[in-house]
């Protein structure tokens, strides 16, 4: 593999770095990472640029690979990583999507102050963590039989909807109204089925979470007005995606994938970059499973925000003055689409792989529930556990830089191993507590994993899809309340 | 007790681990114990499991990637924990028989093993591997 420095970078301008397809000969497209030059230098320090290398090799790839400035290594395609393809020519990639099939966040606001809350942090901590079940191996209180999952990953939203989970206006906040049309559950495994039916509404472990936060800063009032944010109230953000029932699902196709490549002719850098020709059978039975996997997050999300919402009944019904939680967006960032985005001029459909990257489209687009066709599409960026968080919201450039994309998080630049040598679970908590974040976790060296220093600087990682022109900033988050598995 | 021939190895947002053995059966069985290690399994005591399952031949790193993500989802799933493998030759490919104990609790996590990079090299020692998860 190539090793890479600077001087191999084109500068488009202060946050956006060009790799020409004269770095490797294998390169179909450019890479273009947005990011300033320090996160630049940074992430060369693992193994994310030449992933993204990797990617621009597959088959059908336009126009470049986009990386986003939280980027870092994965396994196959880079965390952080963009990549559109031709439906006609060219291929779809279940690793480039990932195990945690539509890994979002869904942001839910309130009409409840700081001061209001402040008294009742440690039993709203309780609540919240008493009724969203956390943690590996934790079941959900709901268990579905395989048919009913089935007709749940066909239906997405509408089925929580049906079943009484969802407002119609949560319907509506939900990236695809929650809810890929093509998902054929007759293309997943009964092990993902069996996996998944006892999963539905769990948070899960790793970095998933839930987290009660403080809009501490309105930078865009008008756009934060639409969203109905407001400074000094309080909101509550979901992290999490489509637990076994993904994993699986992913699992079953890249196995499948591995013996397939070789059947459609395709040469790769990495194995785990296996893939299918998006019309082949093998193609199109990875899409028809890979949406009920993104669905059933959709649904997980939503049957979580149902439990926060009980949580808040429960715990200051009588004591605010209004404690009901509305829906401000929900967002994919790991998930395949086809989607219409100009290149070279022309209109097209490609298939947009995600990993690590939420789409953040501009306004006007159709795609946009009516009240944010105006603003664009609000974005959630959750900065490492203690940090800030951010709303951001797509722009007209995003469209015509990035495939309407932006960043995702704070994205890590510490291994796990090392973090828990530099960082104790218990003194974490502790220093948290101090600073007033009342957290709950099941694990403790799981809690030093996610260590804030194990992250890059979120501030700086917003800061430059900013200046690269890919997001604008509508609010800033503190958290009040951290609940992890 | 058979020696430890696996370690940790730095990923940045996942994990790598590193397995050799002096042949491919004990490299599978080292990546397993190296696999619950990763995830912080611990056993419940005085208890006992079984099972058998059966690996596709396709290739040895297909195999290594089946039977890791087999014994993910047993112990997820079933609680189950193997220590003793037994390793027969079937038409086109692998009969797996384990026994072991049942899982008190995982503390990590681990969503699959993947085949990043992966490749199964001959050493003078025998083979070697990385093997990366998603966690």
């Amino acid at each position: 593999m190539n090793d890479i420095n600077l001087n191999q970078f084109t500068r488009i301008n202060d946050f956006e770095w060009e790799i020409s397809t004269s770095f490797r000969s294998d390169m179909r497209v450019p890479v273009r990472i947005f990011a300033s030059k320090v996160l630049l230098e940074h992430s060369l320090d693992d193994k994310s640029i030449l992933q993204a290398v990797n990617v621009s090799t597959l088959p059908g790839v336009v126009e470049a690979v986009m990386v986003m400035p939280d980027m870092h290594q994965g396994y196959g395609f880079p965390i952080g990583g963009v990549a559109a393809t031709d439906p006609e020519t060219g291929v779809i990639s279940p690793g480039g999507i990932g195990y945690d099939i539509n890994c979002g966040v869904r942001l839910l606001m309130s009409r409840i102050s700081l001061e209001e809350v402040k008294p009742w942090f440690r039993d709203l901590a309780d609540s919240i963590n008493r009724h969203c079940p956390s943690g590996v191996g934790v079941d959900s209180q709901l268990t579905l039989s395989k048919s009913e999952l089935a007709e749940a990953c066909v239906k997405g939203a509408g089925w929580a909807k049906a079943q009484g989970y969802a407002t119609g206006e949560d319907v509506k906040h939900t990236e695809d109204k929650g809810c890929l049309d093509g998902a054929d559950p007759d293309k997943v495994s009964e092990r993902a089925l069996d996996r998944g039916r006892k999963q539905l509404g769990t948070l899960g472990g790793g970095n998933h979470f839930i987290e009660v936060d403080l809009i501490e800063e309105i930078f865009d009032q008008e756009s934060a007005r639409i969203m109905g944010l407001r400074k000094q109230d309080i909101a509550v953000q979901i992290h999490t995606g489509s637990r076994g029932f993904g994993h699986q699902i992913c699992t079953d196709y890249v196995r499948r994938l591995q013996s397939a490549v070789r059947q459609y002719g395709i040469t790769l850098p990495d194995k785990q970059l296996v893939c299918a020709p998006i019309e082949s059978p093998d193609g199109q039975d990875y899409l028809a499973a890979m949406r009920c996997g993104a669905n059933f997050a959709f649904l997980n999300r939503q049957l979580l925000a149902d439990k926060v919402r009980q949580a808040f009944e429960k715990t200051l019904a009588g004591k605010v003055e209004d404690w009901h939680l509305k829906q401000v967006y929900d967002v994919a960032h790991n998930i395949g689409k086809f989607e219409k985005h100009t290149i070279n001029g022309e209109v097209r459909t490609v298939c947009v792989h995600r990993k690590g990257a939420t789409r953040a489209f501009g306004p006007g687009s159709e795609d946009l529930p009516e009240d944010y066709t105006e603003i664009g599409q609000p974005v959630f960026v959750p900065g490492s556990m203690g940090t800030a968080s951010w709303v951001l919201i797509g722009t007209d450039q995003s469209m015509t830089r990035s495939f309407g994309s932006s960043c995702h998080g704070a994205g890590r630049v510490m291994s796990r191993s090392q973090a828990k040598r530099e960082v104790w679970g218990e003194d974490l908590l502790q220093r948290l507590e101090n600073e007033g974040i009342e957290v709950r976790a099941g694990s403790m060296p799981g809690l030093a994993e996610e260590a804030p220093k194990a992250y890059k600087d979120v501030d700086q990682v917003v800061a430059s899809v900013v200046g690269a022109g890919i997001a604008r900033k509508v609010a800033r988050l503190r958290p009040l309340v951290v609940i992890k598995g | 007790m058979s020696p430890q021939n696996y370690e940790e190895i730095d990923h940045t947002a996942d994990l790598a681990l590193k397995v050799w053995g002096e042949d491919f059966e004990t490299l599978l069985r080292q990546a397993a114990l190296g696999l619950y290690d990763l995830m912080g399994v611990k056993r419940r005591a005085e208890s006992y499991c079984q099972r058998q399952f059966a690996l596709e031949e396709e290739s040895t790193e297909t195999i290594l990637v089946d039977f890791l993500n087999e014994l993910l989802y047993l112990a997820e799933e079933y609680k189950e924990y193997y220590t003793e493998f037994r390793f027969d030759d079937k038409s086109k490919g692998m009969r797996v028989t384990c026994q072991g104990q049942n899982v008190l609790s995982i503390s990590r996590n681990i969503k699959a093993v993947t085949f990043h990079n992966l490749e199964i090299k001959k050493t003078d020692k025998g083979l070697e591997t990385i093997i990366t998860f998603d966690v």
